[in-house]
């Protein structure tokens, strides 16, 4: 069944035409949500909604105009046209339009095992006594949340594209105290999926991993603050990709010459030992789309080859204001955005050396072993991260945990200072918010080493 | 609106459930410049009613953004659905209260033309373009106004109301010169559309990234630290929960088990301030409908008393505070309103210190269960009064619960956030880790 009639969003794309728009679309979306915070050792919230909206984008030259309301209403619908096609002030042509439906190869996804409540807060449970059996677990809390989005894409290109988006997620915290002292862990996979991925979780060995992490970091010495080289595990330490460039290279930035690599197409911008991807179609994967929130089929796209400068992420505002090819990029959290340049799946390429070859190298440095979040400013590319689990490396050994760590520095210089990259490439689940919100995205690399970076901690 | 929501709650109380809904629904226009021209322009009306149900001592959520029949009664289902699956809380209730409360601001004001107001939108662009031959863009530009309002409902008879208009500017200048790059941004916040602070928003954001073209990074040491009231302000509200009886019954909150005992500078007094007459919003009832009061919460350096909503309260044998916070949909929790840091025993400014006015990567450098935090900063080195350099490139740690207990105060003006919705006299916080060069 169509999310709205047909005969409706041939009247709003007509209507925006008629007012001078040179491109409109309709993007309606229902997504259902639900949700269970399971904590003191048991389902505490359990909720669960409907969204439902519509957003009309009207495109003139480079101008965007975008309208977004819940309504269905024909004349609430065409209200939010005209008055979007308001702006433009020139006028339009009549256009008798017929749409087209989009084919294309789907993402595979995971399987959604028929399982009900019961057995999902069961399995929470399980995890729940894992986390618990040390003593010095203060609080654990397991959220669990599943999303089907399912969207709807008209456009003045004759264009209808629908795809439907089950999404999975576990986020574990744990909380250690003994005594004064206090600490965290935390890990967040996710999945486009059901629930099968989430029994396919090796749930002990994650809790372990949490355990050790929480109770390493419950006694570990505050991080000595300075400028040093840092190996940074893999997985989630992706991250310092993502902020570090990534969003440097989306054309919402570039467009406004608001990146530090805006007119670098084609340059070396990073060490020579780093490729980088931007991956929609990776099976299952927390960021995959099988066509991006403009219609487009997603792709993977190389960012960045042996440290040249090979694409932007592109959408189609980015496209019309920069030029570049759009790459299946166009991504929102919901119809209450318009859509913008966003990252889907991004990761550093695998090189060739082992964890061990990496930390060898360093006589005196420190060692992310995870990473946790982090922001840039695009404009500046100025970047921070905050470390999750670290420790000191002395002469070319793993020595001590340290806490508090954080790392600070500027993107294009960051990336002319990986200079050894490993072969174990690991993947992980995020969140990123930026213009068009917050949405799914994987990170993920290798272990890398950076030369030099300032690292933040207590003197 | 009201017989909708009506006739939910009669459908869970046919249940033999009890409920409270809340219903959201705002309007809201923004536009955006750039080169000279609106490049982005967004209209929007967006409504989503959320509701609690409560049986045989459970809780179920939910919530829907489309309000026909079908969609209240899956609404509706989903709800008491939920509520099975739950464990059993008798201390969650509905709130005994009943009648109307309102909370509405809304300043009568001329119709303000669109042309008006993308006119000012793009002059400010160009303002802030023209203001310095170093600015190479303005990464953003824009102007927006929001009319929220919503409705609260119980079926204990409670019914609440909230209304609020709102103006925003905001722009940015980045800065180049010779391959250095600052930007700084600001904005303005106002209830009508004439007490925007156009000439302010482009100058500040001027003057700071002018000043950041010339930062240095300092030396790796301890400085003593004032955090411009905007900082302060964030690094208060990352650390919010230490307030929280949520927080401290779910084991997460370090202050928890010390009501009573002195975590602050006796110095210090910190108050929660729902009607305060100089906040941008007053607030005249939580979530549960309960009627708001000022709270102490550290007092001469003792934590007096934690936030409450009725759940926790009823859960550690205390009244509620006031403080219970909802979205649509979303579990009854825990937040504040405006605070307001006052303080004693003033000192003299030390001749030397640091004044941060830039703070990247607070809410993922912090521990929110030890008060850790690092965070990279910018900022002005104070030298006898003057403005002696900018610095940059450089990381602040710190524990936020040791920073209370050391914390100098060294004026009697209670200073405002951009906002207007923290204040603060002006402190300086000894003592605290530079990494730099």
């Amino acid at each position: 069944m169509q999310l709205i009639k047909i005969n409706i969003a041939q009247e709003i794309i007509s209507q925006g035409l008629q007012n001078g728009a040179d491109f409109v679309e309709v993007f309606v979306e229902r997504t259902q949500t639900e949700g269970v915070v399971f904590k003191n050792s048991r389902p505490e919230d359990t909720q669960s909604g409907t969204i439902f909206g519509i957003g009309i984008r009207l495109i003139h030259g480079e101008q965007a105009l975008y309208g977004y309301t819940n309504s269905t209403e024909r004349e609430e619908l065409l209200r939010i046209t005209k008055l979007l096609g308001a702006r433009i002030g020139k006028p339009g042509k009549e256009t008798s339009l017929n749409f087209e439906t989009l084919k294309y190869p789907k993402i595979p996804i995971i399987k959604d095992l028929e399982v009900d409540v019961k057995h999902k807060l069961a399995h929470l449970k399980k995890i729940d006594d894992v986390l618990r059996s040390d003593a010095r677990t203060a609080q654990v809390i397991l959220n669990f949340s599943k999303k089907k989005q399912i969207i709807e894409i008209y456009n003045s290109e004759g264009l209808f594209a629908t795809e439907e988006r089950p999404y999975i997620r576990l986020f574990h915290h744990l909380v250690m105290k003994d005594g004064q002292l206090q600490s965290e862990a935390s890990h967040g996979p996710g999945a486009i999926g059901g629930w099968d991925y989430i029994e396919k979780q090796p749930f002990e060995e994650v809790c372990q991993t949490l355990l050790k992490q929480a109770s390493t970091t419950l006694y570990a010495a505050p991080c000595p603050p300075g400028k040093m080289p840092v190996i940074i595990d893999n997985g989630f330490g992706g991250v310092i990709f993502h902020e570090a460039c990534g969003h440097l290279l989306e054309t919402t930035a570039v467009e406004k010459k608001a990146s530090a690599f805006w007119d670098k197409m084609g340059e070396q911008i990073a060490h020579s030992a780093l490729t980088a991807l931007d991956d929609g179609t990776v099976p299952g994967a927390w960021g995959s789309l099988s066509i991006d929130d403009e219609g487009m089929p997603t792709q993977k796209t190389t960012l960045i080859e042996n440290g040249v400068l090979k694409r932007f992420i592109c959408d189609r505002m980015g496209e019309i204001k920069t030029g570049h090819k759009r790459t299946g990029s166009g991504r929102r959290q919901s119809y209450r955005f318009a859509p913008a340049s966003r990252m889907r799946n991004t990761y550093i390429d695998k090189g060739n050396y082992e964890l061990d070859d990496l930390i060898a190298s360093v006589p005196d440095g420190l060692y992310a072993k995870k990473m946790g979040g982090g922001s840039v400013d695009p404009s500046t590319g100025q970047f921070n991260f905050a470390v999750q689990e670290a420790y000191l490396i002395k002469d070319g050994k793993i020595s001590t945990p340290v806490r508090g760590a954080t790392l600070i520095g500027s993107g294009p210089e960051v990336m002319a200072k990986i200079s050894m990259v490993g072969k174990n490439l690991l993947m992980m689940a995020g969140m990123c918010g930026s213009v068009s919100g917050s949405i799914p995205t994987t990170v993920g690399q290798p272990p890398i080493k950076v030369d030099e970076i300032l690292v933040g901690g207590q003197v | 609106m009201k017989n909708i929501m009506e006739k939910v709650i009669n459908q869970v109380t046919d249940q033999k459930a009890q409920s409270d809904l809340l219903l959201c629904k705002s309007k809201s226009l923004k536009m955006s410049s750039q080169n000279g021209d609106i490049s982005e322009y967004k209209v929007a009306s967006t409504q989503i009613l959320g509701i609690r149900v409560i049986k045989d001592d459970k809780i179920g959520l939910s919530y829907t953004e489309t309000f026909d029949e079908e969609s209240l009664k899956f609404m509706v289902k989903q709800a008491l659905q939920n509520a099975e699956m739950s464990s059993p809380n008798p201390n969650e209730k509905l709130m005994d209260l009943k009648g109307c409360l309102s909370d509405r601001l809304s300043i009568p004001e001329e119709e303000i033309d669109i042309k008006l107001k993308t006119d000012r939108t793009i002059e400010l662009e160009s303002r802030v373009k023209q203001g310095d031959q170093r600015v190479v863009a303005v990464p953003y530009n824009g102007y927006s106004e929001n009319e929220y309002e919503s409705i609260y409902l119980s079926s204990k008879g409670r019914e609440a109301n909230y209304f609020d208009k709102s103006y925003n500017i905001a722009t940015s200048a980045l800065m180049d010169q010779n391959g250095k790059k600052s930007n700084f941004d600001d904005y303005s916040i106002a209830h009508t559309f004439l007490e925007l602070e156009w000439d302010k928003v482009a100058e500040t954001a001027l003057f700071h990234a002018r000043n950041i073209l010339e930062e240095k990074p300092l030396p790796t040491a301890k400085y003593s630290v004032m955090f411009h009231h905007d900082c302060l302000k964030s690094l208060m509200s990352c650390f919010s929960h230490f307030y929280s009886a949520k927080s401290a019954i779910d084991k997460m909150n370090p202050w928890g088990t010390k009501v009573g005992q002195e975590v602050a500078s006796r110095d210090l007094t910190i108050i929660d301030h729902p009607l305060f007459e100089r906040s941008f919003r007053t607030s005249v009832f939580d979530s549960e409908g309960v009627e708001r009061k000022s709270l102490t919460l550290i007092e001469r350096g003792v934590l007096k008393s934690l936030y409450h909503n009725s759940v926790t309260a009823r859960t550690l044998n205390t009244t509620t505070t006031g403080h219970a916070v909802q979205n649509p949909g979303g579990a009854l929790g825990i937040g504040g309103t405006d605070l307001i840091i006052t303080g004693q025993n003033v000192k003299p400014l030390p001749s030397k210190y640091l004044e941060v006015i830039q703070m990247d990567g607070l809410y993922s450098g912090a521990n929110r269960v030890n008060g850790n935090f690092s965070v990279a900063v910018k900022g002005y080195v104070w030298d006898k009064g003057e403005r002696s350099m900018t610095f940059g490139n450089i990381t602040l740690s710190g524990n936020i619960m040791n920073m209370l207990k050391n914390v100098d105060v060294v004026g009697e003006i209670l200073v405002a956030s951009t906002d207007n919705s923290f204040f603060s006299v002006p402190l300086i916080f000894p003592e605290l880790s530079i990494g730099g060069t």
